[in-house]
């Protein structure tokens, strides 16, 4: 168990110490790049700022997550009830996902407006094909055995839903949000940054890049990658918990 | 207790004739195996007495109603090759599924999930979930999960197949012993002689695609039928007859 949390530690303090070296042999100008040292150090002096922007930073990529999830459960179980509809949709959710959501940032912005709108819904757009095909997968993964066995009670397609396609969508919805809280986070940082809304690390990441401001903006960096892991450890935790039957648990725990 | 009347009953894939015509009449409450060489439409007739697939041309009745009628009104309670139980479920809640869902048409009579796994030895397993089980034991919870419909048809796809021949023989006795008495009418699928003798008051013989039945033999040997069954003459003598009958007279 302790080598379970060590490892990652050694490994990311390894990487910081390289970097540190590197920084301070080569005497690398600090506009090309900077010591951690000194990015934590901004990043703790300004802890407070750095704190409350993550805070909204967070809300923004959850609350665009869970928008994503219940949008693409509802379109996923579609899918996965009709061809039809599935070969319909699955063109659409893949231009969705190989498109550049940068570029329509500000469109989305003149049109939903500054503040929280524009974030949420272009973190919930970007990361609701990977769910709405997790749900595709999984729903469709479902025992046959298990399948024919409530067919053999004429159980109704709401039963047969909620008893056993979602519950066997669960493996695969978690994957996709392991993909999916990097690409929240990402979508809510620049959505953040360009939505004339001063709240938020893309918000303070953006004016710092703007006022040449490294210090700050590598610090926001740092507050990224460090709500990024609280997330995937949250995440980790919920599927330990919630997919204790699942084999990929038990195998961990073996 | 259900009846079952097949007529001239045919199933065909495509240009892939499954069943050929074929006939049947099981008496309520009789145990009354199918036996016959791979692919030749067993699994395919049971699941059109279930009502889970359509007959390409004949009829068949369950007390008077169609298939269709009875799987709504829960009347046939089915036990898949593989036990189908749901991973997220414990052995208790797997065993209820069946009475979990489309509860209208309970029977007011069902059996308790909970004191069924008891009767099986599984009373220290109810919190456990399948796979903390072994094969032998999940199966055993499919048993009761079927049982526990109070269905008067069971039908069931060589539940055995998958397991080991000790853990087989030891099913066979536990079918035995909850199914007798219970005046269930049971369509049994096996691939196994002893197991279809051993179980059956009837066993008919298939023949290889396209499926009909080449021979029916009834096994009259007494009932409760002992542990040691298969050391009987008269059982041994079925078997023979069974066996000559699967290969066609060749054995």
């Amino acid at each position: 168990m302790n080598k379970r949390f060590l490892a990652p530690v050694v490994g990311i303090a390894t990487f910081l110490l390289l970097w540190e070296l590197l920084v301070r042999v080569l005497d690398v100008k600090p506009f090309i790049l900077r010591a951690p040292s000194r990015i934590v150090r901004h990043l703790v002096e300004n802890a407070g700022t750095f704190a409350s922007a993550a805070w909204i930073t967070a809300i923004h990529a959850v609350g665009g997550l869970l928008i994503a999830l219940a949008v693409a459960l509802v379109v996923g179980s579609l899918m996965a009830a009709s061809e039809f509809v599935e070969h319909a949709t699955g063109p659409v959710l893949t231009l969705l996902q190989v498109t550049p959501f940068v570029a329509y940032i500000a469109s989305v912005v003149l049109w939903l407006g500054s503040d929280n709108p524009p974030v949420l819904f272009i973190t919930g757009l970007v990361c609701m094909p990977a769910f709405a095909f997790a749900t595709v997968d999984g729903m469709r993964g479902a025992d046959p055995a298990a399948r024919e066995l409530l067919a053999s009670v004429d159980a109704s397609r709401w039963e047969v839903l909620w008893r056993l396609r979602l519950p066997s969508a669960l493996p695969s919805l978690f994957t996709a949000a392991r993909y999916n809280v990097g690409l929240a986070l990402i979508a809510a940082y620049l959505v953040e940054g360009g939505n004339f809304a001063n709240a938020g690390l893309g918000a303070i990441g953006r004016r710092a890049a703007a006022l040449n401001e490294g210090d700050t903006l590598w610090a926001a960096i740092f507050a990224m990658a460090l709500l990024g892991t609280v997330l995937l450890m949250a995440i980790s935790l919920l599927q330990r918990v919630v997919l204790h039957w699942h084999v990929s648990q038990r195998s961990s725990r073996a | 207790m259900s009846r079952i009347v097949v007529r001239d009953l045919t199933k065909v894939y495509g240009d892939l004739e499954v069943l050929s015509p074929l006939s049947l009449d099981i008496a309520e409450g009789s145990f009354v195996s199918i036996i016959g060489p791979s692919g030749c439409g067993k699994t395919t007739l049971m699941r059109i007495v279930a009502g889970l697939e359509p007959a390409t041309s004949g009829m068949v009745e369950l007390s008077g109603g169609t298939p269709a009628e009875a799987r709504r009104q829960k009347r046939v309670a089915v036990v898949p090759q593989q036990p189908g139980l749901l991973p997220w479920r414990t052995v208790e809640a797997n065993a209820r599924l069946l009475l979990d869902v489309h509860t209208a048409a309970n029977p007011s009579d069902a059996a308790d999930p909970t004191e069924l796994l008891r009767e099986v030895g599984l009373g220290d397993f109810l919190h456990a979930h399948p796979h903390e089980l072994s094969g032998g034991m999940q199966q055993r919870v499919a048993l009761v999960r079927a049982l526990s419909l109070h269905a008067p048809l069971i039908v069931m796809d060589e539940p055995f197949a998958a397991l080991d021949e000790i853990t087989r023989a030891e099913m066979r006795l536990l079918l035995a012993r909850l199914v007798e008495g219970r005046g269930a009418t049971v369509l049994f699928i096996t691939h196994s002689i002893s197991e279809a003798v051993a179980l059956s008051d009837r066993v008919l013989v298939s023949s290889s695609r396209p499926g009909r039945i080449v021979a029916d033999i009834t096994v009259d040997l007494p009932r409760p039928r002992p542990a040691d069954v298969e050391d009987d003459p008269g059982f041994v003598a079925l078997c023979a007859q069974v066996r000559h009958a699967l290969h066609g007279g060749r054995s």
